[in-house]
C-alpha cells in the first residue's frame, strides 16, 4: 500500500490551479517472460529448478502529460507498450519504476462487457457491469432505460447474453461503459463496435464527451479515427516515445512507419517465394542441361543476394541501365516518357537461338508486364564464344508513379531452361503526377451529366 | 490497512453486486435452486449416520444434530477456500482489463457462502424447534462465533486466492489441506473422545474451538453429556489465531495484488 501510493498517485481535484489530467513521468514496466510455465509450488520450495526467465522492458522511460480536455491519441505498432501504457493509467499494474499521477476520477474501456456472465441476462448484467466500472447502483437505477435504448436490445434484455451474438455482446458493454460518465476515459481499440449506424453513434459519444471537455486518451489502429478525434497524438515503438505532436503530423510519420515496413515484409516474402520457385527452375535446368556447371552463375552475388540468380552461365548478363529518347542514360522518367531498358550479354559458349527477355515487378512482386524475344517473334540465330549482344526493349512509360523492379534473362531456345536470368537487377522509377491508384493506367476520360427527368 | 477498508467500503455495491451474482450463478439453471445447497450437508449428515450410528454404533445421541451443527460452519471455511483458490484466475478478464480493489472477488465468494451458511442455519432452527431442542438458550452467543469465524475464513481465502495466482498447483494442495483440517476439527467426533496427549494440537485449531461453541449452543442443550464452554484462555488463543491469519491473508494479499494482472 505505501509502495503503491508512490507509484501511482490519483487526487482528486481539489486544488483547481492544476490542469494537468495525466501526468507519465519517466514511466517504465518491466515484464519477466517465463520460460516455462508458471513455477509450482514444489520448484519453489525446493529450489531444485530454477525457473529462468528474460526480461522484457515493454515501456521503456516514457514522460508526457495530458491536460484536462484533451483528447490523446496513441499510435504505434503491435507490442510497442500502448495498451500497457493504458493499464498503467488504469492502475491495473504498476510501472516498474517513474511515477504515474492521474487527477480526477478516470474510467477504463480495456475491454467490453468485461465480466459479463453468460448465464445472466442483460439486465443482470448491466447492473453487475456498471458496478465493476464504479457506477451506484442509484446512478444505474435511472440509466437504465438509456443503456438500454442505446444498446438497441430491447427485445433482448432479459435474454442470458450466452444467447446474445458478439455484436449484441459489444454493444450492451459499450452502451454500459459510456453511462459511467468519468473525467478521464481510457480508449482501447473499442470504437469499433457493431454495424455502420451503431459505430457513428458511438462517435457522437466521443465527441459529446469531448464538448464536455472530458480528457480522453485513445489507443487505436484506425489511423481515421485518430486523426479525427485527437488533438495530439503519440507515436510508440519498442517501448520508446518516439514522437509527440500534432495528429497529422504523426500519423503521416507512422503511416510512413508501416508502410516501410510492409515493404520490408512484402519483400521478404517474395524473396522466400521466388527461393522456392528459383530451386525448382535450377532443378528442372540440371535435368536438361546435364553434365554443365550449371550453378556456377547462382554462386555469383549482386549485392550480396545469391538467390537473385541462376542459370547455366553459357551467356551472362554483364550491365543494365535506362536510356532516355536520345540515348542518355537516366536514373528515373515521367510518365510518358519514351524510354529503352538496356542489357548486354556477353556468351561464353556456342548457344542456339536464345531467347531473351525482360519481366517487370512492382515492390510487392506483382508481375506488371513481361515479354521476351520469341513472344515479339524475333529471330536471334547462333551465337558463338566471346559474342557480346546489346538488348533493348524500348517503350513508351503508362505505369502509375512508384519503384519498379526490371528482371532481365537470357533464355534456351526450348523456352524452359536458361543461361542467366538475374532477378530484380534494376529499378525504375516513375514519376507520375496525375493521381491514381492500382496497377495499369487505363488513361480514361471522364465524364459528367446531369440526368434530365421529364415530368 | 484503514485506507483500504474505505476504499473498500467505497466499492461496497461492486461487492455486493458480485456476491448477488455468485449466488444468482450457483443456482441458476437448476429447478430447485437453492435447496440444492441444503440437500449436501443433508446427504453428507445421513452418510456420516449412517455410518457412526449403524456401523460403528458410536453411541452418539441424535447423531444427525450432533453433525450437522458443527459440519454447516466448517462447510462455510471450506466451500470458501475450495471456490475462492482458483477465483482471482477464474475473473482473469476483470483483473486484467479494470481496476477495483482485488479482494472484492475472494471477499465475494466469502459472502456468498456466508449468505448460504446463514440460511442453512435457519433451515436448522427449524429442525431443531421441531426436535425440542432449546437452542435458542445461548443463541446469543452465535453471531460472535459467526463474526470471529468470519475473519478466519476471509483471511485464509484472500491467503489462498492469492498464493494460487503464482502457484498453480496450490489448488490441489488446498483440497488436501481442507480434509486434514476436517478430521483435525472435531465435527464428526466429540472433542472428549480425543486422547489427552492430543488435545493440545487439536485445540491450536481455531476452527476445535469454534466448533466447541457451536456445538454447546445447538446440541448440548438436550444432551448435557460432554457439555462444556472453551475456558476463556481457550477462546483467546483461537481469536488470536484467528486474527493472525487473517492480517497474514490480507497482507500477502495486499502484497501480492498489483502483479496479479501480469501473472494471470
Amino acid at each position: 500500500m505505501n509502495s503503491t501510493g508512490r507509484k501511482y498517485r490519483e487526487e482528486r481535484i481539489k486544488n483547481s490551479g492544476n490542469d494537468i489530467a495525466v501526468a507519465i513521468k519517466s514511466v517504465s514496466k518491466k515484464y519477466r517472460i517465463h520460460h516455462e510455465k508458471i513455477p509450482s509450488l514444489k520448484q519453489t520450495i525446493i529450489k531444485l529448478k530454477r525457473t529462468t526467465y528474460e526480461e522484457f522492458l515493454a515501456l521503456d522511460n516514457v514522460s508526457f502529460s495530458v491536460k484536462h480536455g484533451e483528447t490523446y491519441g496513441i499510435v504505434g505498432p503491435n507490442g510497442s507498450g500502448k495498451s500497457t501504457l493504458l493499464k498503467l493509467m488504469a492502475k491495473i499494474i504498476l510501472p516498474t519504476s517513474g511515477e504515474v499521477i492521474i487527477n480526477g476520477p478516470l474510467s477504463a474501456l480495456l475491454e467490453l462487457g468485461a465480466g459479463f456472465h453468460p448465464d445472466l441476462t442483460g439486465r443482470e448484467n448491466i447492473y453487475i457491469n456498471a458496478a465493476i466500472l464504479g457506477m451506484k447502483k442509484k446512478d444505474v437505477d435511472g440509466k437504465l432505460n438509456d443503456i438500454i435504448e442505446f444498446s438497441e436490445l430491447e427485445r433482448f434484455i432479459d435474454t442470458p447474453v450466452k444467447n446474445y451474438s458478439s455484436g449484441m455482446y459489444m454493444r450492451l458493454g459499450f452502451s454500459v461503459a459510456i453511462n459511467v460518465n468519468p473525467d478521464i476515459l481510457l480508449v482501447d481499440e473499442v470504437l469499433a463496435v457493431g454495424d455502420q449506424a451503431f459505430q457513428s453513434k458511438c462517435y457522437k459519444v466521443i465527441y459529446d464527451f469531448m464538448k464536455m471537455g472530458k480528457t480522453i486518451i485513445i489507443v487505436s489502429h484506425d489511423l481515421e479515427t485518430i486523426s479525427d478525434l485527437c488533438s495530439r497524438v503519440i507515436f510508440l515503438k519498442d517501448g520508446k516515445l518516439i514522437d509527440m505532436g500534432k495528429p497529422l503530423d504523426i500519423v503521416a510519420k507512422y503511416r510512413a512507419y508501416i508502410e516501410e515496413l510492409e515493404k520490408k515484409r512484402i519483400i521478404e516474402q517474395q524473396r522466400a517465394e521466388r527461393k522456392k520457385i528459383f530451386k525448382t527452375v535450377i532443378e528442372g535446368n540440371r535435368k536438361v542441361v546435364d553434365g554443365e556447371e550449371i550453378s556456377r552463375l547462382s554462386n555469383l552475388s549482386i549485392d550480396g543476394e545469391t538467390i537473385n540468380r541462376f542459370g547455366s552461365g553459357d551467356a551472362e548478363i554483364s550491365s543494365i541501365g535506362l536510356l532516355d529518347k536520345s540515348g542518355r542514360e537516366i536514373s528515373y522518367c515521367n510518365y510518358g516518357d519514351e524510354v529503352k531498358v538496356v542489357y548486354k550479354v556477353l556468351f561464353k559458349e556456342k548457344v542456339k537461338g536464345p531467347i531473351f527477355g525482360i519481366r517487370i515487378t512492382d515492390y510487392r512482386g506483382n508481375i506488371i508486364y513481361g515479354t521476351n524475344s520469341r513472344l515479339k517473334n524475333i529471330r536471334t540465330g547462333l551465337f558463338k564464344k566471346g559474342d557480346e549482344v546489346t538488348v533493348a526493349f524500348s517503350f513508351k512509360i503508362t505505369l502509375i508513379g512508384g519503384e519498379y523492379s526490371v528482371s532481365p534473362a537470357v533464355g534456351y531456345n526450348d523456352n524452359k531452361t536458361y543461361c542467366d536470368w538475374v532477378n530484380d537487377m534494376f529499378t525504375i522509377n516513375v514519376i507520375h503526377r496525375n493521381v491514381a491508384e492500382g496497377l495499369a493506367d487505363l488513361n480514361p476520360t471522364v465524364s459528367v451529366e446531369k440526368s434530365v427527368f421529364k415530368k | 490497512m484503514f485506507s483500504g477498508i474505505k476504499t473498500l467500503f467505497s466499492y461496497r455495491e461492486l461487492l455486493f453486486s458480485l456476491t448477488k451474482k455468485e449466488l444468482k450463478v450457483k443456482y441458476r439453471g437448476s429447478a430447485l435452486g437453492f435447496f440444492w445447497s441444503l440437500l449436501n450437508p443433508i446427504l453428507t449428515m445421513l452418510v456420516y449416520s449412517f455410518v457412526f450410528s449403524i456401523v460403528l454404533r458410536a453411541g452418539i445421541k441424535e447423531f444427525a444434530i450432533f453433525l450437522i451443527c458443527v459440519l454447516l460452519p466448517f462447510n462455510f471455511l471450506s466451500n470458501s477456500v475450495n471456490y475462492g483458490t482458483s477465483s482471482i484466475i477464474a475473473n482473469s478478464n476483470l483483473v486484467n482489463k479494470i481496476y477495483f480493489p482485488r479482494e472484492i472477488i475472494p471477499l465475494s465468494i466469502v459472502l456468498a457462502n456466508l449468505f448460504n451458511f446463514l440460511l442453512e442455519l435457519s433451515a436448522l432452527f427449524i429442525v431443531l424447534g421441531i426436535m425440542g431442542y432449546r437452542f435458542y438458550l445461548y443463541l446469543y452467543l452465535l453471531p460472535v462465533v459467526i463474526f470471529i469465524q468470519f475473519f478466519l475464513v476471509v483471511g485464509m481465502t484472500l491467503l489462498v486466492s492469492a498464493l494460487n495466482v503464482f502457484f498453480r498447483d496450490l489448488q490441489h494442495l488446498i483440497t488436501i489441506v481442507m480434509m486434514v483440517w476436517f478430521f483435525g476439527t472435531p465435527i464428526i467426533y466429540p472433542l472428549s473422545m480425543v486422547p489427552e496427549r492430543f488435545q493440545f494440537i487439536i485445540k491450536i485449531n481455531p476452527m476445535t474451538i469454534f466448533a466447541t461453541y457451536y456445538r454447546n449452543i445447538f446440541y448440548y442443550v438436550k444432551y448435557p453429556e460432554g457439555a462444556g464452554f472453551p475456558s476463556a484462555l481457550e477462546t483467546l488463543t483461537a481469536l488470536g489465531i484467528t486474527l493472525l491469519i487473517f492480517f497474514v491473508g490480507y497482507f500477502v494479499f495486499k502484497r501480492l495484488e498489483f502483479r496479479f494482472a501480469e501473472e494471470i
